[in-house]
């Protein structure tokens, strides 16, 4: 009898514990050095040093099981930094669970999710919050707590969201460069249920030949905070208001043509530029009495261009690529520091088509109200199958009164290596 | 009566084929070569792509492709999901064949989960960095080709079709190409391609020929150089699988992002 017991028991632990231990489990890993090398001296008297160190450690841990239908994946990151300590930092980009059934499929966990069409800024992208302090270009996203519902039909596509977590926005540390040289305190929120306040979104997207659309709709924190300046310390308040934003994107394919459109409106964001006097109370007490916040207000921001693609060039293997992007955002000068009020992206991308698959993206980046403009370079090359190069270089030359003006000496250049595990 | 219908039927006929034009029986040879190849319904396979330089170094790709047969008038479809080299894993590519119009295709980047559409633009450059073109790669419709006969030539010993194709497409990276089709089996042997300044630029062997399902032949290896650089690319085809059970939702522009 016991025997039995046992062994009934024992039955039961493993059909019960059968789907995922007899799964296989790929593991994969990257291994990231940094090296980056600014131009000229900071002008932060506290920053005395050119060239900063950096490693970073991704890894995948995949399975799946009921014949492929449900899989878990999860994906830790890691980040030493020799001389920001907001930077080093780790975060689970990925921990979910996904079902894939008849009518439908189910995420639930903490996923990432790109929506989005356009090069020169990432405009309609709003589930996952920005890893600010991984790169200047916004790409680097924080895992998003999420449960996800995808419907495919006849009619198109429609994912369904909740977001029951907000994430703060990554900035680089006072003793960073390319940074503020500020120190960010907590931040606040405008929903009484601060960063659990329950986030919805829904995107429908489809396509009609070469025509491809999608409309999205988000309500709850925004990712991106309202800065405040505490008049005396002179650190910086992030706030996050509740607001609501619809979404569209859209491209065109045509011959070597891809026509892009992105475009935003935006309700209940406080006007910028708050200052909160600081009584030397801390923050959140002072704030929930004496934060002096804008009147509400609604803007859009619209991100159109083309991308024109020659195949071939001069009868070689090469690639070429001609990308031109026009920014703008209905506040103008009101605008946020991050947004691209009134500017033009310029590029070209080549592709080598090379063994290596080498790729280059030069492009600049110009505000033709403020006159000045930002050059960047990004190429990537494969030196050996597990080893790969990338360099990434940026220039800023933003003229005085310019949101990039404290940017003016952190011209840079920045090697990674990454060692596929 | 009825004798007399037949013989004069077979008269016809034989007029008919007597007066068929090279460009009749280059399509013919061609019609017939794709109905031997209907029906496989679904497919998988593991490729193992080694691109060599003109100095004879090697790099390697390994991916897997699954395939959906097209109904009546749609194309095949196609996923091929990158294995290796190990910076490009996870990366995915749907293609949606068409008849007539140009192909659809989309790529899956799993670093950004972007989706990006490809534009058909770029059917004559180089797929991966090999000397496969995209539109060597993709599946082989009638109507993309106009076709004319040009003469009967032995290949390793094998009584050989050899069919000149011209691309329908203007962008298209070739006037033209000249088939080698087996007379017993229409297994495409070898495939000469022209630029399109009409000089010879590649040749692909197809060898090792298998029998699936008792009636498809594919090549084992696939073996394309290029002329005018010395390079070549092998294709090893590894554990073809047919009729797996491949569903339609499997080829969706949804679907590339969790294809594994």
């Amino acid at each position: 009898m016991k025997y039995i017991m046992k062994k009934s028991l024992l039955a039961g632990m493993v059909s019960f514990a059968a789907i995922p231990v007899i799964a296989d489990v790929a593991i994969d890993g990257q291994i990231d050095y940094e090296s980056t090398i600014f131009f000229n001296d900071s002008l932060n008297p506290n920053i005395d040093q050119n060239i900063n160190n950096s490693i970073s450690l991704d890894a995948e841990v995949y399975t799946e099981w009921a014949d492929g239908s449900q899989s878990l994946t999860f994906k830790p990151f890691y980040r030493f930094d020799e001389m920001d300590e907001e930077r080093t930092h780790g975060d689970i980009r990925e921990l979910i669970w996904h079902q894939v059934a008849d009518e439908y499929e189910l995420k639930a966990g903490i996923g990432k999710v790109y929506w989005g069409v356009t090069e020169a800024n990432h405009l309609v992208d709003i589930i996952n919050q920005t890893d600010g302090v991984e790169g200047i270009d916004g790409e680097d996203k924080l895992g998003q707590p999420m449960v996800q519902l995808l419907l495919e039909r006849d009619w198109g596509n429609l994912d369904l969201f909740v977001l029951p977590y907000h994430r703060e926005r990554t900035f680089s540390g006072d003793s960073a460069r390319l940074s503020s040289g500020q120190t960010y305190v907590d931040a606040i929120y405008e929903s009484k249920n601060d960063e659990a306040n329950v986030d919805v979104a829904v995107r429908y997207y489809s396509y009609i030949e070469d025509f491809e659309y999608a409309v999205s709709v988000f309500h709850g924190n925004s990712r991106e905070a309202v800065l405040g300046a505490d008049a005396v310390t002179g650190s910086i308040l992030p706030y996050y208001p509740v607001i609501s934003q619809l979404g569209i994107e859209l491209q065109y394919l045509y011959e070597g043509w891809a026509w892009k459109f992105e475009g935003i409106h935006r309700d209940g964001v406080p006007e910028n530029s708050i200052v909160i006097p600081s009584f030397g109370v801390v923050g959140a007490a002072l704030l929930s009495t004496s934060l002096s916040l804008g009147e509400d207000e609604s803007y859009f921001a619209t991100t159109a261009g083309f991308e024109y693609t020659q195949v071939g060039i001069f009868e070689s293997r090469v690639d070429l690529g001609w990308v031109v992007e026009y920014m703008y955002d209905s506040r103008q000068e009101k605008a946020s520091i991050g947004a691209f009020e009134h500017d033009v992206l310029l590029a070209t991308r080549w592709a080598a088509n090379d063994n290596a698959d080498s790729t280059l993206l030069v492009g600049a980046v110009i505000d033709y109200e403020y006159q000045d403009y930002s050059l960047s370079i990004e190429g990537n090359t494969r030196l050996m199958d597990g080893l790969s190069l990338e360099i990434e270089a940026r220039v800023f030359a933003p003229d005085e009164g310019a949101p990039l003006y404290g940017f003016r000496d952190e011209d840079f250049i920045k090697l990674t290596l990454s060692y596929y595990l | 009566m009825k004798k007399i219908i037949i013989g004069s039927l077979l008269v016809l006929m034989s007029l008919t084929s007597f007066a068929e034009t090279p460009e009749e029986k280059g399509l013919a040879i061609a019609v017939e070569g794709d109905k031997r190849g209907e029906g496989f319904g679904d497919s998988k396979v593991k490729l193992k792509m080694v691109l060599v330089d003109a100095k004879g170094r090697e790099t390697s790709r390994d991916m897997r492709v699954k395939s959906m047969e097209g109904k009546a008038e749609g194309g095949d479809k196609s996923l091929m999901i990158f294995d290796t080299p190990k910076d490009q894993k996870g990366v995915a590519m749907l293609t949606f064949t068409h008849k007539t119009k140009s192909d659809d295709q989309w790529l899956f980047l799993p670093a950004l989960k972007r989706v990006k559409k490809i534009s058909s633009r770029n059917k004559s450059g180089p797929f991966v960095g090999s000397e496969f073109a995209f539109e060597d790669i993709s599946s082989q419709e009638v109507e993309k080709y106009t076709y004319k006969y040009l003469r009967d030539e032995l290949v390793d010993g094998m009584d050989c079709f050899v069919v000149e194709s011209d691309p329908v497409d203007k962008y298209s990276g070739y006037t033209r190409r000249v088939g080698y089709i087996d007379k017993k089996e229409y297994r495409a042997l070898k495939i000469e391609f022209y630029d399109r300044k009409n000089s010879l630029l590649k040749t692909l062997s197809n060898g090792d020929y298998q029998q699936y399902l008792g009636k498809y032949w594919y090549p084992s290896l696939s073996v394309m150089t290029n002329h005018q650089t010395g390079k070549a690319t092998r294709l090893a085809y590894e554990n073809y699988e047919f009729r797996v059970g491949l569903k339609a939702k499997e080829f969706t522009k949804n679907s590339l992002k969790r294809a594994k």
